[in-house]
Order: C-alpha cells, then sequence, then structure tokens
C-alpha cells in the first residue's frame, strides 16, 4: 500500500493531537484496548475523555496537556495510507517539530477559529518551516468551529488572513485547502457535517487524498547519484549508499566526488539479490573494478551525466534555532563538516516573510548565509537534488539550525 | 492493520543496519528468538552479503520456553552467528517489570561493559506501544542506560544523532517504521526461520514472546504464517495483549523504558 507521510503544524493547544486521536477512533484504525487506556487515564486526571490521549503517551504530556516529542499514527483510506506525524506547537520544542516535519511531504496545519485564539506567530512559523524543507502540498484544517457556532465568517477570515502569506513564501493557491472541522466533536473529519451546510467541499480525508502525490526526490529523473554511507565489509572495491536519484547499470562508469576517484560498476546488489541497475530509493552496494584510495563515506558516487561538483563555501537560506558562532558545523549527507565561518547576507523574519536589517542573529529567525566550510563537501541545490541540498547546522553539541542550499558555489 | 511496501521497509532497515556498522566501532544485536529480532537478522544477512557481521546477545533468565532454545541453537548454527549469552537472575517471584526492569537490564548492563560495545541494535517497531512510537532511529542512553525521553536529539532526513552525545551507547532501531503484519509478510516471503510457538495449537497461539513467567498465549487459530497474516489483517487486539508488564500500571512501558528495557 502506497504511505504517503503527513505532518500536522500548527500553533500549540489549536489542537493538533486532538484530530489524530479522533480520527484514529472514528476510522477505527487504533484497537480498543489503546483506547480505553486513554479514556481510563483521562478519568484519572479528573477530565472528559481526551482523544489526544491516544498520541501523547508520556506521563509528563498527559499531566501537563502538551505534546513534548514526535509519534507517528496510521490510518489507511480507500487505497492509500496516510501516515501521521504528530509534533508538538510550543516554541522551545521546535527541534522536535522540525525533526518530525522532515519526513513528510504534505501537511496539515491546525489553526483554531475560537475567539482569542486565531492565527499565531508559531502558526505561520510552522508553514515557513514546512515550506524551507520541502512541504509544498498543504491542508489548513480550520478547528474547534463549535466554539463559534460553526459560521462560515471566522472560516473566510482565517483564509483571508493567511493566503497573502502563504503565497509570499512559496505555496501555490492550487495546492492549498482550507477545511472546516471540530477535531473534539468530529465535523468534516471522514463524513460531512450537517452543521456547516454553507461549506461545499470535502471533508478532510478525502481532501487529503486528493491531494497526495510522490515526493519528487523518490524520482527517476537525471544523472544519477548515490549518497555513499561506506565500504561494505571493509574491502575497498564494494562500495553501499542509498540511491538518491536516476539510475546505474552494470558496467556504467561512476565518479566519486569530492574524493574525484572514478571506476567501473561490475555488479549490483540490492538487498542481497543481484541486479542489473538500480534506481532511486534502492539500498544498493555496488562492486567496482578497482580500490578506491579514498574516503567514500560523505561522498556522493555520480554516474552518466553531469557530475557533482564539490564545494568548500555555499550560500544557504537557514533557519536558526540556537546560537552561531565559534565551533560549528554542518552535517552533511551522513558526516560532521567544521565550519570555518558563518557570514549573514540578510535577515528574513519567518512570521511576515518580510526582509530586515540586523545586527545580531536571533533564535527562531532565517537568515541567507554565506557558509565557509573547513573541507569541500558534493553540494547541490535544494531544488536540484533535495539530499545533497540540506545540512543540519550544530553549534558545538547544540543544534543550532537547518540549512537549504541555494547555491553550492558561494 | 497497514500493509506497507516491504521494499520500501527493507530499504530502509538495510540502511540503517549499514549506518551502525559504520558510525560505531563496535556493533552489538538483541535477539531474543522471536520474530522481530530474528527478521532483523535476516535483513542484516541481505545488508552485509549474506553473513550478520556483529554478535548476538541473549538475555537469558533461564526461564525462555524450550521450544526457544531449541531454535536459538538451530539458527545459529544454520545461520553461523556470533552469540553471546548473557545470563540474568531470576527468583521465582520476580515476575514481570522486576524482572524486565531490573535483572535484565543488569544483565545486559554486564555484557555490554565486559565487551565494550558502543552501540545496539534492539528490534522495536512504534505500532507495539504508544511509548515505542516515540523512540528515534538512534537514540543515545545514559552512563545508567537512561532514556532521556524529554530531551531527545534531532533527527532530520537520514542525519542520526552523533555517537558522541550518547554517554554509554547507543541504541539503534532498524525495524521502528514495520508493523506487526509487515514482519509476517516479510517472514513469508523471505521464508525467514520462525519459533513454533507462534502457531496455533489446542486453539491457542503466542502472539508476542517473552520467557515462560511473563507471556501468556492468546487464542487463535493461525496455524501457519499465511493464516497469521489473515488473522492480523481484522485483528481487534493489540500485539502485547498476552504480555503480563504491559498491564501492571498506567505508564509501566515508560519506566521500564527509561530504566532500560528493551
Amino acid at each position: 500500500m502506497q504511505v504517503f507521510h503527513v505532518t500536522m503544524l500548527g500553533h500549540k493547544d489549536h489542537g493538533k493531537s486532538t484530530l489524530l486521536g479522533n480520527l484514529l477512533m472514528l476510522t477505527k484504525s487504533v484497537m480498543q484496548t489503546r483506547i480505553k487506556e486513554a479514556e481510563a487515564y483521562s478519568k484519572k486526571l479528573h477530565k472528559s475523555f481526551e482523544p489526544a490521549f491516544i498520541m501523547d503517551s508520556f506521563v509528563e504530556e498527559r499531566m501537563d496537556g502538551l505534546t513534548i516529542d514526535i509519534t507517528r499514527a496510521e490510518i489507511s483510506y480507500r487505497n492509500a495510507a496516510f501516515s501521521f506525524i504528530d509534533v508538538p506547537g510550543h516554541e522551545e520544542l521546535i527541534k522536535n517539530m522540525i525533526s518530525g516535519a522532515s519526513y513528510a511531504s504534505t501537511a496539515l496545519l491546525l489553526v483554531s477559529a475560537k475567539p482569542g485564539e486565531g492565527i499565531r506567530d508559531q502558526t505561520k512559523r510552522h508553514l515557513f518551516i514546512a515550506r524551507m524543507l520541502g512541504i509544498d502540498r498543504l491542508v489548513v484544517v480550520v478547528n474547534k468551529m463549535d466554539t463559534v457556532g460553526y459560521a462560515e465568517r471566522p472560516f473566510r477570515a482565517i483564509i483571508e488572513g493567511l493566503s497573502q502569506f502563504m503565497e509570499k513564501i512559496g505555496f501555490d493557491k492550487k495546492n492549498v485547502e482550507f477545511v472546516p472541522i471540530s477535531a473534539y466533536v468530529g465535523d468534516n473529519l471522514v463524513k460531512r457535517s450537517a452543521n456547516t451546510k454553507w461549506y461545499k467541499g470535502a471533508p478532510l480525508l478525502e481532501t487529503l487524498y486528493g491531494m497526495s502525490y510522490a515526493p519528487p526526490s523518490e524520482s527517476a529523473d537525471g544523472a544519477a547519484r548515490i549518497a555513499l554511507q561506506g565500504f561494505l565489509g571493509g574491502r575497498r572495491d564494494i562500495v553501499a549508499g542509498k540511491m538518491l536519484r536516476g539510475r546505474i547499470r552494470k558496467g556504467d562508469r561512476i565518479k566519486i566526488e569530492p574524493i574525484g576517484e572514478s571506476a567501473t560498476v561490475s555488479g549490483i546488489i540490492i538487498n542481497g539479490r543481484s541486479a542489473e541497475s538500480t534506481s532511486a530509493g534502492d539500498s544498493v552496494a555496488l562492486n567496482l573494478d578497482r580500490k578506491m584510495d579514498g574516503e567514500v563515506r560523505g561522498s556522493v558516487a555520480c554516474g552518466r551525466g553531469a557530475a557533482t561538483r564539490s564545494t568548500d563555501s555555499i550560500s544557504a537560506l537557514v533557519f536558526v534555532t540556537g546560537k552561531l558562532g565559534k565551533g560549528m558545523s554542518i552535517r552533511f549527507n551522513g558526516v560532521e563538516v567544521p565550519a570555518g565561518s558563518l557570514k549573514v547576507t540578510r535577515h528574513i523574519n519567518p512570521v511576515t516573510g518580510d526582509v530586515y536589517k540586523a545586527k545580531i542573529t536571533k533564535p527562531l529567525t532565517v537568515v541567507d548565509a554565506k557558509l565557509k566550510l573547513k573541507s569541500k563537501i558534493p553540494a547541490e541545490r535544494f531544488s536540484e537534488t533535495r539530499e545533497l541540498g540540506r545540512f543540519v547546522l550544530y553549534t558545538g553539541r547544540e543544534f543550532s539550525g537547518i540549512g537549504i542550499v541555494t547555491s553550492s558555489h558561494g | 492493520m497497514i500493509k506497507q511496501d516491504l521494499k520500501a521497509l527493507e530499504d530502509k532497515s538495510v540502511y540503517l543496519l549499514r549506518e551502525a556498522s559504520m558510525k560505531f566501532k563496535n556493533v552489538a544485536a538483541l535477539w531474543s528468538m522471536g520474530k522481530d529480532s530474528t527478521t532483523m537478522l535476516s535483513l542484516a544477512r541481505k545488508a552485509f552479503m549474506g553473513k550478520v557481521p556483529f554478535p548476538v546477545i541473549h538475555i537469558d533468565n533461564g526461564i525462555d520456553f524450550p521450544e526457544t532454545y531449541a531454535f536459538r541453537e538451530q539458527l545459529t548454527k544454520k545461520w553461523d552467528l556470533d552469540l553471546i549469552v548473557a545470563y540474568s537472575k531470576i527468583k521465582p517471584d520476580s515476575a514481570g517489570s522486576a524482572c524486565c526492569g531490573k535483572n535484565k537490564p543488569e544483565a545486559l548492563k554486564k555484557v555490554m561493559k565486559e565487551h565494550g560495545f558502543d552501540a545496539l541494535i534492539v528490534s522495536i517497531r512504534r505500532d507495539e506501544h504508544g511509548i515505542r512510537a516515540k523512540e528515534r532511529y538512534m537514540s543515545p542512553r545514559s552512563k545508567d542506560f537512561k532514556w532521556n525521553y524529554k530531551d531527545q536529539p534531532t533527527e532530520l532526513w537520514d542525519d542520526y544523532t552523533s555517537n558522541a552525545d550518547a554517554e554509554s551507547h547507543m541504541r539503534v532501531h532498524p525495524l521502528l517504521d514495520w508493523n506487526e503484519i509487515d514482519i509476517w509478510s516479510y517472514i513469508k516471503k523471505e521464508h525467514v526461520p520462525t519459533n513454533p510457538l507462534y502457531f496455533s495449537r489446542n486453539g491457542f497461539r503466542y502472539r508476542s514472546l517473552g520467557c515462560t513467567h511473563c507471556t501468556v498465549p492468546v487464542k487463535s487459530n493461525a496455524k501457519n504464517v499465511d493464516e497469521i497474516i489473515k488473522e492480523l489483517s481484522t485483528t481487534k487486539t493489540e500485539e502485547r495483549s498476552g504480555r503480563a508488564m504491559d498491564k501492571e500500571k498506567e505508564a509501566a512501558m515508560e519506566r521500564l523504558r527509561a530504566l532500560g528495557y528493551m
């Protein structure tokens, strides 16, 4: 069954976990024992039943009513399945949100229609991060419609409040849908609700189904690339890795960057079996006609067509989560590479999309930056090869940001 | 229960097993002789040209089922496994979390220290339990083997946490994405050897296997792999319903895992 990975987005307490908990129950995707356990725990805390407890399994999450870390839940629908990734909405837990969202190709953004809640900074920040990670399809669910008497006006107000921002940061209007729901009551989740007669669109699951697609990085197009993990069994003529794009056949010449060595592929093994060719998604091992002199971990094998040009100087869009400065390094393609310097060329406010001038770079902001690395990496633009166009930034041992390569040559 | 694409699951697991062997100096795997850790070994054979390249540890409290011991001997020989048996104490009155939460982790600590392992492959799956659904593919453990679940490292894309983050060792979870039904579909496709206790005798079978003190069979007429797959596609009960310790108190699993339970 084809599985689509969908990340939840949105401000804390706008109903992400409640929505998933209720979707699981309505579609009978969760065992009775797990529902009973959530019921018993709600009772223990003197609360009415909390569907969110099906997702939030940690004691601390239940006591404090928040999601601390990501979790997943699966729902099958028609001939597909959705793997929903629940993420925390709290600002200080953004590193967990980013971890979860990085695995998704589609997003479900929650905005509460309840008076006093609405569109928040965190709502927009999550959208910005999702766009950076390459998510370009989105369902905005306007939640808690029961608290506004299922009126159309608050729903329209949220559409209006978000549209301009979404367009500004690069979402295409035709890839964004809006659905009015009540996660707690269950309106418009699986079936159309009689409470929102003015809403002519499809319920949530059907809407999501309509816009699901395979992410472009899984395509077999373009020049072949294999991200190399290393030598297999200590043999310098067998390399293992993950096929990112394109196709490699037995007898093809490959060039390995940044070590600059070439070889002919004499054998292909995919998960224990010999094969004639390998394509995107495969975990593959290649027999080569000669031993490699250099270290291959963190490098990339390139097939026919243009090879990656290695570089120690990149431009990137960086979402900053911590301190920048001494001891910075990037984790790229499985290896850690020390950074010599990071020069900010401009600041971008992720909540407005506006460019602004600033002397210091604060956490939870975005910058365009030039990075000088202490060794060469096989980087490409994110738009070319996603896996070779993104990195995680560390300052010492602290996670300090994520980056998307906008130019691989300074 | 959702059946996923086996090829995609296999690719990811093979990738993770290779990452473990390339990132860490001294890797070992836990092997309970159950369906999950045996499937993991079958995947490791695929990842490493037909031979499991790391030692496999059985934490043995002496009261596993006779069928389990027989299966251990048989497969160790057949697959030429480097088996390490780590003996764990058992007292007649210490079943459940006292055994799994204390004695077994103690035995594990000892064997990890003796051999200097810096990474441990554990075949847990997200769909087994709400707490296991919160795990990372690679998860560092503190000096006393604790899981700091309130502050887990970032794990984006294929960038897994650095080994420097683990005080004692890294847990590696190559089967995290698999569902119970995927395991059985894979066992069928690849003819993975299985412990006979999983198949129905006199109307009962073991769905999840622990030791003789803590595991009870569930009602089932599934006598072979095909019948198990059929049963699972309509089941209304949880996999670990035959496990005593999951039922003790709320959050038992959370405490167990924080203490170092596998």
